[in-house]
C-alpha cells in the first residue's frame, strides 16, 4: 500500500487541507479561486476514478459517463422538481453508483483488458448520446442552462453563496466535498478493504484463493468509483449552472482526465490532485492558446508514459525510496 | 415494409458494414498479432482523408493516383506511428494500458493537430463514379455500391496476402504463437510493423471511399475508432475473419434500427449490442477462428 | 561447442538463474535434470536468446552470442524445440515444419525438408493436418522436425518426454538419438533423472537456479544424492 499511499498520507492530506483553509482566508483574487474549485472538482473525478484504473487494475475508460450521470441527474432534478441541490447531488451520485454496477457486471466476467476498456468506453458513448438525443429533457447539445446553484448558507450575519460568479464560496464547497472524499478514501484503503484491493490488483487469482470473493469486491469498488465521479459530476453542474452532453461525457472529458490521472500518477493516492491542480492551473495560463489545449493535453499524456508513467506522485516515491530504502521496506511489510 | 425498402435497408447496412468492416479488421489483425489496441487507429482515416483531398482537390490529381498515393503514404504512417510511440513501449511493464494511454494521447494530438493546420472547415471529396443503378425499383448512385465492391476486393486481397504470401505467414505464425515464431528466428518487430501498415491501408481505404458522401473533418476518426473497437469486440478479439462478419453484422443491424428509430439512435442500438452480446458471449459471436 | 559462462537471470527483481555453467561439446547429448521450477527451461531460454540473462556470456564456438537477438541464432546453428511442443496450432503441419527453416536461405528448404522427413518418415502422411489437432506424440514430432529445419549445430529441447505415452518416449529418444547420429548435438532437460541420464552422455543437476552436479550420465545414476532424492524419490512417487 505504500506505494499507492506515499509514506505519511495522513500528514500530506493535512497538510494539503491546511494550504487549502490558507489560501480560504487569504485575499487570492476570484479568477484563482475559480481554476482551483475546477481542479478541486476534477481532481475528486480523478480519484474516484483512479479507484479502479489505478489502485484496483481495472482498466476502464468509461468514467466520464458517471460523472455525466451525477451532472444531469442532479440538474434535472433540481431544475423540474425544485428540489434543493444539497439533496440532488445525492441521487446524482447514487445513480451514477448504479450505473456502475449496471456496467460493472458484464465487465467482471472479462479479466481481458481490451474488452474491459472498450466495453467502458462504449457504455461512455451510450450515454453521451441518450442525454444529448433527449432533448426535450435536456435540450441536447444546445445545452442545459437555468441550473440552479447551491442554496446559500448563513451563520449569523454572514451568508455563503455558491455556484459561478460566487468564487469564494464555491472553492470552499468544491475544497469541504474534496477533502471529505479523500478522508473518506484514505480510510477505507488502509483497513481491510484497501489491502483486498491491492491483492487483487497484484494477482486476481492470487486474491482468489485467499477467499476473496473477487466478484462481489471488484463490483463494490465499481459502485463506490462511480458515485464519487457521479458526485464530482453533480458538484460541476450546481457550480457552472450549464451542461452539453459533449462537454461532460465527450471524448474532450476522456482525454482532460487522463491527462490528469497520468500527469498525476496512476494508482498513486494523490496522484489525481498533484495532476488537476498542475494541468487545470498551468492551463488556464495558456488560455490564450486555446486550440492548442487538446494539443498539449495529448502531448503532455505521451510525454509522462514515456518519461514518468508513474506521474508526479511517482517521482516523489522514487526520490523517497532511494533516500530510505530499508525503511521503507519495513513498512511494507508491516503493512 | 416494401420489398425494395427492404432491400434499400440489406444494401445500406452492407455499404456501412464494409466500412466497419475495413477499420475493424485492420484494428483486428493488429491486436491479433501485436495484442496492442492503437486508439490512434481513427485518427489514420482522418489523415487518409485530408491527404486523399489534398491531391485530388488542391492538386487536382486523378482520382486513383491520388488515392494510391494516399493509401503509400497513410501505410508508411501507420508503420511509423507503431516504430515511434508503439514499440519502445512493449518491454516495459504494463505495457498494454501504457500503449492504451500513449494512443489516447496521439489521437488527440493528432486531432488537433489537423485542427490547427487545417481549420474546423468540413470538406467533400466529389463523386469519383457517375450514375445510378436500378434494382427492383430502388435506385443506388454507383458511388455507394462501389464502397461495397472496393472494400471487398480490399479484405479480399488482405486476406490473400495473410494465406498466400510468405509475410502472411509469418505474420499468422507470430499471431499464433509470438515465442515460437521468434525462436523460429521470425523478426517480429518487422511482422509487428506490417500489420500496422496494412490495417493502416485499410482504414486509409475506408476513407477514400467515404470521403465523397462524408465530409472530411479532424474529428471523423473517432466514431469510426469505437465501431472499429465494437466489430473486433463482436468478432472475438483479434480474429480477421470475424471482424469482417461483424462489420457487416453491426452495419446492418444500425441499418435496420433507423427504419423504427430516430437516426440519432442508431448508435445507441449499435453500442447496446454490443454490451448485450459481451454480456452473454464474452468470446464474441465467432469466437474459435482466428488468424 | 556450445558455452554458458555464469548466467544470471532475473525475471522482474527476482533472480531465478545463478552463475550458471554449462557446456555442450560436438556430437554430445547432455541433459539438464532438475525439479519443476528450478529454472531447467530458463537455461535454455538463456541460451536461444529468449530470455536475455542479466549476467554471463553465452558463447557458440568461442563466438560471443550476447548481441545477436534470438532471431539471428538459428543463423549460427542453434534451434530449439519449446517446452510443451509450441506448434502453429492453426496451421497445416507442412507450414510449420517450414518456417523451421526461415532463418535459412530459401535455397535450402528443399534439401532440409527430405533430410527431416528421411529422419522422421512418419509425417509423411500428416503434412496436410492442422498441427494443433494432431496427437501430442505427433506434435512432438513436428516440433523436432521444425527445429531440424534450421539445420542447428546443437539442437536444444525443454522436456522432451512431457505428456508421452512410454511407447512415445521410447520413440522420441530413439529419433534423439538418431539425430545425435546425425551430427547434431543435444542439450535437453527433464525432471526423471533415470530418463536423463540415461540417454545423455553427460548431466547437469539444476536446484534452485544453481547447478549443484555434473558429470557423465552413469556418474550421475550412481550419485548418492541423485539416487537417494531423484531416483528414490521419483520411483515412490511413481508407484
Ligand atoms: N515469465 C516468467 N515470469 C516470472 N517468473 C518466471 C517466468 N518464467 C519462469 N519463472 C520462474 O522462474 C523459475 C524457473 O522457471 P523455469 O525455468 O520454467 O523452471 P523449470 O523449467 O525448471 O520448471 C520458476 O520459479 C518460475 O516461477
Ligand atoms: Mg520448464
Amino acid at each position: 500500500m505504500i506505494e499507492v499511499l506515499g509514506r505519511r498520507p495522513a500528514l500530506t492530506l493535512s497538510v494539503c487541507v491546511a494550504l487549502f483553509l490558507l489560501i480560504s482566508v487569504l485575499p487570492v483574487n476570484d479568477y484563482v479561486l475559480h481554476i482551483l474549485t475546477l481542479s478541486l472538482i476534477f481532481a475528486m473525478f480523478a480519484s474516484g476514478w483512479n479507484l479502479t484504473l489505478g489502485i484496483l487494475g481495472l482498466k476502464t475508460l468509461g468514467h466520464h459517463a458517471f460523472f455525466a450521470i451525477g451532472a444531469y441527474l442532479s440538474a434535472i432534478v433540481a431544475f423540474y422538481g425544485g428540489v434543493s441541490p444539497w439533496l440532488t447531488i445525492w441521487a446524482g451520485a447514487a445513480l451514477a453508483a448504479l450505473a456502475g454496477l449496471l456496467i460493472g457486471l458484464p465487465i467482471l466476467r472479462i479479466r481481458s483488458m481490451p474488452h474491459v476498456a472498450i466495453v467502458t468506453l462504449a457504455f461512455a458513448e451510450i450515454v453521451r448520446l441518450i442525454f444529448s438525443n433527449l432533448k426535450d429533457i435536456t435540450r441536447g447539445e444546445l445545452g442545459f442552462w437555468g441550473i440552479p446553484p447551491f442554496d446559500p448558507v448563513s451563520f449569523g450575519e454572514t451568508t455563503i453563496r455558491f455556484g459561478l460568479g460566487n468564487a469564494w464560496g464555491s472553492y470552499v464547497l468544491a475544497g469541504a466535498f474534496f477533502f471529505a472524499v479523500q478522508a473518506g478514501l484514505l480510510l477505507l484503503l488502509r483497513s481491510r478493504p484497501g489491502m483486498t484491493f491491492a491483492a487483487i490488483r497484484d494477482s486476481e487469482a492470487a486474491a482468489e484463493s485467499l477467499g476473496i470473493n473477487l466478484s462481489t469486491w471488484k463490483l463494490a469498488a465499481f459502485a463506490l468509483s462511480a458515485g464519487i465521479v457521479g458526485l464530482s459530476g453533480a458538484i460541476y453542474a450546481h457550480y457552472v449552472m450549464i451542461l452539453t452532453p459533449t462537454s461532460v461525457a465527450g471524448p474532450e472529458m476522456l482525454i482532460t482526465l487522463l491527462a490528469i490521472i497520468i500527469v498525476g500518477g496512476a494508482g498513486r493516492f494523490f496522484g489525481p490532485l498533484y495532476g488537476a491542480l498542475l494541468l487545470t492551473g498551468s492551463l488556464e495560463l495558456l488560455r490564450e492558446f486555446g486550440e492548442y489545449r487538446m494539443l498539449l493535453y495529448g502531448a503532455l499524456v505521451i510525454g509522462f508514459v514515456f518519461a514518468a508513467p508513474h506521474g508526479i506522485a511517482g517521482l516523489r516515491i522514487g526520490r523517497l525510496r532511494r533516500r530510505d530504502r530499508r525503511g521503507t521496506r519495513e513498512r511494507s511489510s508491516a503493512a | 415494409m416494401t420489398a425494395s425498402l427492404f432491400l434499400e435497408m440489406v444494401i445500406n447496412g452492407l455499404i456501412s458494414g464494409s466500412i466497419y468492416a475495413l477499420v475493424g479488421s485492420g484494428i483486428a489483425l493488429v491486436y491479433g498479432t501485436t495484442r496492442v489496441l492503437n486508439f490512434a487507429h481513427g485518427e489514420l482515416l482522418m489523415i487518409a482523408g485530408y491527404l486523399v483531398l489534398f491531391f485530388a482537390v488542391t492538386l487536382g490529381w486523378n482520382v486513383i493516383l491520388a488515392s494510391v498515393v494516399t493509401l503509400a503514404l497513410v501505410g508508411g504512417i501507420g508503420a511509423a506511428i507503431q516504430r515511434v510511440t508503439i514499440a519502445p513501449l512493449l518491454a516495459r511493464e504494463d505495457w498494454a494500458f501504457r500503449v492504451i494511454a500513449a494512443t489516447i494521447g496521439l489521437s488527440i494530438l493528432l486531432q488537433s493537430g489537423a485542427q490547427i493546420v487545417w481549420g474546423e472547415q468540413f470538406r467533400t471529396l466529389p463523386y469519383f463514379f457517375d450514375g445510378v443503378v436500378s434494382l427492383g425499383g430502388l435506385r443506388m448512385p454507383v458511388q455507394r455500391l462501389s464502397i461495397l465492391v472496393i472494400a471487398l476486393a480490399l479484405m479480399g486481397l488482405c486476406a490473400l496476402v495473410l494465406y498466400r504470401t510468405g509475410l502472411g505467414r509469418i505474420v499468422r505464425a507470430t499471431a499464433q504463437d509470438a515465442e515460437a515464431a521468434l525462436a523460429v528466428g521470425i523478426p517480429a518487430g518487422l511482422v509487428h510493423t506490417s500489420v500496422f501498415a496494412i490495417s493502416a491501408v485499410l482504414a486509409g481505404a475506408g476513407a477514400i471511399l467515404l470521403s465523397p458522401i462524408l465530409t472530411v473533418n479532424p474529428w471523423m476518426g473517432v466514431s469510426f475508432l469505437l465501431k472499429g473497437f465494437a466489430v473486433v469486440i463482436l468478432g472475438g478479439l483479434g480474429s480477421f475473419g470475424g471482424a469482417v462478419a461483424a462489420g457487416f453484422l453491426l452495419g446492418l443491424i444500425e441499418a435496420a434500427s433507423v427504419t423504427v428509430l430516430p437516426t440519432e439512435w442508431r448508435d445507441v442500438v449499435a453500442f447496446t449490442f454490443l454490451i448485450a452480446v459481451i454480456w452473454v458471449r464474452p468470446n464474441g459471436l465467432f469466437a474459435g477462428r482466428e488468424a | 561447442m556450445l558455452r554458458l559462462e555464469g548466467i544470471d537471470v532475473h525475471y522482474g527483481a527476482t533472480q531465478v538463474l545463478w552463475s550458471v555453467d554449462m557446456h555442450v561439446a560436438q556430437g554430445e547429448i547432455v541433459a539438464i535434470m532438475g525439479p519443476n521450477g528450478s529454472g531447467k527451461s530458463t537455461v535454455l531460454k538463456a541460451a536461444m536468446g529468449l530470455k536475455a540473462p542479466s549476467g554471463g556470456r553465452v558463447r557458440l564456438d568461442g563466438r560471443e552470442m550476447q548481441s545477436a537477438p534470438a532471431t539471428e541464432r538459428p543463423r549460427h546453428g542453434m534451434a530449439i524445440v519449446l517446452e510443451r511442443r509450441r506448434l502453429f496450432p492453426r496451421m497445416s503441419v507442412h507450414e510449420n515444419i517450414v518456417l523451421g527453416a526461415y532463418a535459412r536461405p530459401a535455397r535450402e528448404t528443399r534439401g532440409s525438408l527430405d533430410w527431416v522427413l528421411g529422419l522422421l518418415p512418419d509425417l509423411r502422411d500428416h503434412l496436410d493436418a492442422t498441427a494443433g489437432k494432431l496427437s501430442g506424440g505427433q506434435q512432438q514430432m513436428v516440433a523436432i522436425a521444425r527445429g531440424l529445419m534450421a539445420r542447428p549445430r546443437v539442437l536444444l529441447m525443454d522436456e522432451p518426454f512431457l505428456g508421452l505415452s512410454p511407447a512415445m518416449v521410447r520413440t522420441v529418444s530413439a529419433i534423439m538419438r538418431t539425430i545425435n547420429d546425425e551430427g547434431v548435438a543435444i542439450l535437453f532437460n527433464e525432471q526423471n533423472a533415470k530418463l536423463s541420464f540415461a540417454l545423455s552422455h553427460r548431466g547437469y543437476l539444476l536446484e534452485s537456479g544453481r547447478v549443484i552436479l555434473s558429470g557423465s550420465g552413469q556418474e550421475m545414476l550412481d550419485h548418492p544424492e541423485v539416487k537417494r532424492v531423484y531416483l528414490g524419490v521419483r520411483e515412490e512417487a511413481v508407484r
